[in-house]
Formats: C-alpha cells, structure tokens, sequence
C-alpha cells in the first residue's frame, strides 16, 4: 500500500453535558493521501474539517472507523510510537494560539523534537535547518512571539512542524488569519517544501481559491461527510455534486467579471449536527432535491478515477452545471492586466 | 506648489462631481495617545462622500484604519482616539459637532453600522424580536403593535426562516448566519439613509455569506440607502461595490469605480495586493519590494515609498498629489501606473 494516509469509514460523536443527545460530527469519512500530495479539505464552518485533522494527529479518539498510516492503524499509536515520532504533523489557523508567549522563538520550533531522543546539536541544526526552511531570520531565534508579524508567526508554526520532517502535515486553516500578501507568501513556503521533502498535505481551508491553487485534490465536506471527493480540476471544473457546485458559485474573485457559473443557488443554513436529517443531509437545501433524497442516503458512488460523489442526481447535476475553469481564467486575466502595467510620467507639475 | 494645487483641486473625491453627496467626510484625522509625546495618527486626512443610494467599497489590510474610520463617521472613535481634525456632513448637518444626545438620535434612524460578531451586538437575555421593535419604538415613535409588526416584516425581509416562531427566540438559539440576520434587521428597521458595513459578512461561510450580501444589496435598493462597505476581502467589491475606495496606512490611496480598479489599478499598493491574489510569483516579484530590502519610513514623501517598486527620488522628498487619472478614479502617486 502507497498511500501515506488512508482514512475508513471514520465516525466522531461528541457528548453535550447535561443531555442524552450527541454531536454527530464526522459522519462516515473514508479519504487517501499520497506521498507529496495535497489533499485540499473544504466545507462550511461546523462541516467537520477541524475534527478530521483532530482525530489524524492524535488530539482526539474517533467513534469508530480506521485511520491508518503507512498501513499502520493509529488506533494503536502507542505501539508504533518510535517508527511515528514527528511523522505527523499540524499547524494551526491562530499563529498566535498554537506559539505560548512566554516561549522563544527557537525553543519553540524545537520542541517537537524533544520527545525524539536526539542530542542536542542534532537539535540544534534541525532546529536551524527549519529556520531556514522557512526563510527566517537566525536572528529571530530568540525573540517572542509578540515581536513577530503575524506572517512571521506562522512561518514559527510551520518551522516547528517541519522540524520532525514530517510525511504528513495537516493544516488547519493556515492562512485565515493572514493579509493577501503574506498568505501568499506561505502559501509559496508550503509549496516549495513540499517540493522539496515530497511532504503530504491535508490542507484546510475555506478559501477555494487558494485551495484550488495549492491541492492536487479536492474534497468536499458537508455535515460530517464527504459529499465529493476527486482531482482539484475536476471538482473545480466539473462538480458533480450540487454541494459542491452551489459552494463554489460562492467564490468572488477579484475581478468585475468573473463569476464562476452555476445553476446551483443553496438555500438556507447547515442544519445542526445535533438532529441529523433523515435521508440526504443536503435535502432541505437542494435543488436537485426529489422525494427518495428524504429518506434514503445517497451511496458513494465512483465517477470517475478517484472521483467519488454521494448524490442520487450525479448526472443530472454534472448535465447541468456548465463546466467552468473560472479560477484559471482569473489567473490570465491577472496576468494580462498586470503583466502590462507600467509606471507612467510624473502626475503633477513637480519637477 | 504644483502639487499642493493638485491636491486642492482633486481632494474633494466623489462619486458624481455635479450631485450633493449623501454624506461627505473632509480631511478627517484621527489620533492615538501613544507612549511618546507625539500621538499616533490613525486616519491622516480622509476625504471620502457617498452619493445617495451608491454602494462604497473600502478595503485595505488589517490596521489599515477601517474599523476607525467606520466609528469615527459615527462620531465615536474607538476609546483612546481622539477626534483630532476634519468634519462630516451628513443631510445637512455637521456630525461631529453634534451632542452626544443628537448623535443617539442620529445612530440608528438615519446612520446606521453592521459589525460582525453579531452575538455581541446583541443582548442575551432578550428575545430577538423585542430587540429589533425596540429600535423602531425608540426612534420611530410608534406604538408597541406597531413595532412588533415592522419587526416580523424586517424577519422576513433578511429571509429567515420561519419568523413568526424567531421572533420569540433568544441570541444564542441563532446560527450565526440568523443572527448575522437578526443584527441587520436592527440596522434597517428604520430605514436608514447610511449603512456602514464593517467586515460584516467575515464570519459567515460563503454560501450564507452570498446570500446576506444579496439581501443586503436588494434591501438598500429597495430602500435608497447608501453604504460604505467595509472588508478585508478585497473580491466582494468587485462583485457588490459601485466605487471602491483603498486604505493603506490611514490613508485612500486610490479610489475608482469598480471596473476601473480592477482592469486599471494605478497605485502600485493596488496592484500589489492584486497580484497577491493572482499566485503567480512573477506578478508578485514585480510588484513588490522583499522585506529585507526595504528601507525605513519617511515623514515626508509616499507612505508607501518604502514598500514601492517604482519608487523615486521624488517620493522620498515630497507628498504625491491624489491625481485624476481618468474621470472619477483617482491615485495618491506621483507616477501612477499606466495600462498600455
Ligand atoms: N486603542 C488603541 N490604541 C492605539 N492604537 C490603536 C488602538 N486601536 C486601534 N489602534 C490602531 O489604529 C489602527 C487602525 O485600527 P483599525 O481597527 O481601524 O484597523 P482595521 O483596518 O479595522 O483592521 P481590521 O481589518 O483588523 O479590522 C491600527 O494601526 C491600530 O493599531
Ligand atoms: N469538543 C467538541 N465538543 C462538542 N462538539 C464539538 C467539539 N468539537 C467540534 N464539535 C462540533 O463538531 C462539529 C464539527 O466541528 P469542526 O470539526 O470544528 O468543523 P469545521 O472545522 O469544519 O468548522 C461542529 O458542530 C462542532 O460544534
Ligand atoms: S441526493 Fe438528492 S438532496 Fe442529496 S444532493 Fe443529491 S439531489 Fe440533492
Ligand atoms: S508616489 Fe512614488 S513611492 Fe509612492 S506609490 Fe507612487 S511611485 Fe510609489
Ligand atoms: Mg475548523
Ligand atoms: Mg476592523
């Protein structure tokens, strides 16, 4: 098996104190992740997302279903402890949540790598190779966190997940809280060093056009379950489920005439992962809705090469929604209108 | 100067230069004590009018001064601002030599601001339809049935889902979208002339989000209002604004109708942020200037001198004018970028 993740058939039930009732949050989640690719996980806040990532690196136990790495079953990390050390792992959305304040910028990048028994100048060197990595200054080494510019904060964050050498990271809305600028340059870092190390990602995110950029696939979450799941192209041009169809039409792009296609308005809110509808958890907010939708779930079924979709209307969405390569169209438009610009002669009489 | 005439000429920056603006802000300057004996300026001299029914984009980064400017149009700075200079008219008054008293009237009826984080704005232990009546009680004048009705109306304009049943329930049995809703019916109920929108649609996901702007854009047609939209998420206006109005640094750096800011940026800061969101590393090289290379700030000069890849001898030394570089689209710059 190649696949440095695989994920089947996961289930994650949260209590609520004081109630018989549970959160249903992760519903049935089956995923792979290949050595040096990206996984881009997308979906409406409370989809799940966070959950997943949760339950891969460890944070929490899932209800039931497998998570395997390299084959290995993370339900019995424990055993696998010295083969897994540093072999997963997370960056956060808040870069100043995930860095205690009180801790320098080096320990903090070397942490990670206390539990793995090196000596200390083989923590000391992983510790500046990171660095490096992510193009920080050895002068910030021993600054706090506070200094930082929130770029700076989660190039820190990525620094001290790449420290281990990870094969996978999962990471959990990156970028979110970062101007244009720097989030694009992280998202540059992230790109190289995977480039670099072949490093797996399963990047979350609800900004689909940075997702549409940085993954080589893409699923589509939706109440705990993965509605679509395939090749970012294919999803992104041809959606076949209406979920992913009506997120999509969402997404304005910075450009007066640019906007992506779909015959697919949703509706309405997620309803609550308390009291899970019966039947298609997108019923009540569907187009494509017919009466079987109401009390039967959609089964996943396989549309093409790693391209999954549980909808009973696949085809009459994928009939529908016009195919659409908005995204790559944007980054031409960009391009023509930038690429020719040119600083022009002195605006006032100044000279 | 030539160039102090420049900016004299242009400063006054509107949508229609021949129609009175709804609301017009001059020269406003807003100050932060800070440790030293300077105080920081926040806002350095806005000049911005809105025309009545005309939705205003403003973007710019975090820090950039739009939740400033958003409160200080309302004359309420946030706590420690100050005031330090500047005026806004609004139908035919002088909003920031208004009362505390006459600015409450004002807030609310004829001025109006949407926050995100709407759970805050809204108070707990209240149900939501007395909470949005009570504005119209308060400033209205019409009686509790009354109110209770325009309240349900306001439900079932901003689409939610059964609104008699809503009226009577309390903040935290909202989704966030609902009471994202809920905050904007509070805003609307009297029908405001302006509706100042800060970041108010960035905690919500995109599918709601798209539909609170759709509401938002029909109910403000509906009811003539304008609005200063204000986000981070520099995509919305080129979707939902008519003018678009950047802030860098306290200050409008360029503002232009929507069409003309996105195929013709002409303030290398436009640019730059657009070029962030195109991924392509080339753009981004070309239009900006690494961290490592930049030098420090000048008190004379462009702001953004130091950040600037086109930057010149001129920039350092003197202020750049707000140049007209096509009707209604104007760049603080002294060499705004060209299109050929
Ligand atoms: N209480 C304060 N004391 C000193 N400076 C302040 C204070 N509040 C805000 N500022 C400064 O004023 C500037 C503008 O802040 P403002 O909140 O208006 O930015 P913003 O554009 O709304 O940012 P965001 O996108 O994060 O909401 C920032 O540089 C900020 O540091
Ligand atoms: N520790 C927890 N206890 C109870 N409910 C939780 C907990 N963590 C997450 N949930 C619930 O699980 C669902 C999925 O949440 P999450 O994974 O954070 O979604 P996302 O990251 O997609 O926004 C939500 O309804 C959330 O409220
Ligand atoms: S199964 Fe039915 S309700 Fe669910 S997405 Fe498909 S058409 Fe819509
Ligand atoms: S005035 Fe000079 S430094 Fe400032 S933006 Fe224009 S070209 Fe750049
Ligand atoms: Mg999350
Ligand atoms: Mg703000």
């Amino acid at each position: 098996m190649s696949a440095v993740l695989t994920i089947d058939n996961l289930y994650k039930r949260f209590p609520i104190a004081g109630s018989k009732q549970v959160v249903q949050a992760i519903n049935g989640v089956s995923l792979t992740i290949e050595p040096g690719e990206t996984l881009g996980l997308v979906g409406e806040s409370g989809s799940g997302k966070t959950t997943v990532g949760r339950c891969i690196v460890g944070l929490i136990e899932p209800t039931a279903g497998t998570i395997r790495f390299r084959g290995k079953d993370l339900a019995q990390r424990h055993q696998h402890k010295s083969e897994l050390g540093g072999k997963i792992q997370f960056v956060f959305q808040e870069p100043n949540e995930s860095l205690d304040p009180r801790m320098k910028i080096g320990d903090t990048i070397s942490e990670p790598l206390l539990p793995l028994k090196y000596d200390r100048e083989t923590r000391r060197r992983r510790t500046a190779d990171a660095l490096r990595l992510v193009r920080l200054d050895p002068d910030l080494l021993d600054a706090y966190p506070s200094e930082l510019s929130s770029g700076q904060q989660q190039r820190v964050g990525i620094a001290r997940a790449m420290v281990t050498e990870p094969e996978l990271v999962v990471l959990d809305e990156p970028t979110s809280a970062l101007d244009p600028t720097a989030r694009a340059e992280i998202i540059d870092l992230l790109r190289r060093i995977q480039r670099e190390r072949n490093t797996a990602y399963l990047f979350i995110s609800h900004d689909l056009s940075t997702v549409r950029f940085i993954s080589h696939r893409v699923a589509v979450m939706y109440l705990g379950m993965i509605v679509e799941q395939g090749s970012a192209e294919t999803v992104f041009n041809r959606p076949q489920h209406p979920y992913s169809s009506g997120l999509l039409s969402s997404v304005m792009l910075p450009h007066p005439h640019l906007k992506i296609e779909s015959t697919v308005s949703l509706k309405g809110e997620i309803p609550s992962p308390i009291n899970l509808p019966k039947g298609c958890f997108l019923a009540s907010r569907c187009p494509f809705v017919i009466d079987r939708c109401r009390h039967e779930m959609p089964p996943a079924e396989t549309v093409g090469e790693r391209h999954t979709v549980h909808c009973f209307r696949h085809s009459d969405v994928a009939a529908t929604v016009p195919a659409s390569d908005t995204f790559n169209v944007f980054m031409k438009e960009a391009e023509r209108i930038l690429g020719r610009a040119k600083p022009g002669g002195l605006a006032s009489s100044l000279q | 100067m030539g160039a102090a005439e420049v900016i004299s000429k242009t400063e006054n920056v509107s949508g229609d230069a021949g129609k009175a603006p709804l609301i017009d802000i001059r020269n406003l300057r807003i100050t932060f004590p800070s440790g030293g004996a300077e105080p920081k300026t926040v806002l350095k001299g806005i000049n911005l009018s809105v025309q009545p029914g005309e939705i205003v984009g403003l973007v710019g980064e975090s820090g950039a001064g739009k939740t400033t400017l958003a409160r200080s149009i309302l004359g309420v700075p946030p706590a420690p601002g100050r005031i330090a200079a500047g005026e806004v008219h609004f139908e035919g008054r002088q909003i920031l030599s208004l009362s505390e008293a006459e600015l409450r009237r004002l807030r609310g009826r004829r001025l109006s601001v949407v926050v995100p984080n709407p759970r805050a704005e809204l108070n707990p232990l209240r149900k939501v339809g007395d909470q949005i009546a009570s504005m119209a009680k308060i400033h209205l004048n019409v009686s509790r049935k009354e109110a209770r009705r325009m309240a349900l109306q306001m439900l079932r304009d901003v689409q939610i889902p059964d609104p008699e049943r809503r009226m009577d329930a309390y903040p935290h049995e909202l989704s966030g979208g609902m009471a994202q809703r809920v905050v904007i019916a509070m805003a609307l109920i009297c029908n405001p002339a302006f509706v100042i929108s800060d970041d108010a649609t960035s905690g919500l996901d995109v599918t709601v989000q798209a539909q609170i702007l759709a509401l938002l854009a029909k109910l403000a047609a509906e009811h003539g209002s304008a609005m200063l939209f204000i986000t981070r998420d520099v995509g919305i206006t080129a979707h939902f604004c008519d003018r678009i109005a950047v802030l860098f640094s306290g200050e409008i750096v360029e503002i232009a109708p929507r069409e003309a800011l996105f195929l013709e940026p002409a303030h290398p800061y436009t640019l730059m942020l657009l070029a962030a969101f195109s991924h392509s590393p080339k753009l981004r090289d070309s239009w900006s200037v690494p961290e490592t290379a930049r030098r420090r700030e000048l008190a004379a000069g462009c702001q953004y001198a130091d950040r600037c890849p086109i930057a010149q001898a001129v920039c350092r030394t003197h202020r750049p004018p707000f140049a007209e570089v096509s009707p209604g689209h104007f760049a603080r710059c002294h060499f705004p970028v060209r299109h050929a």
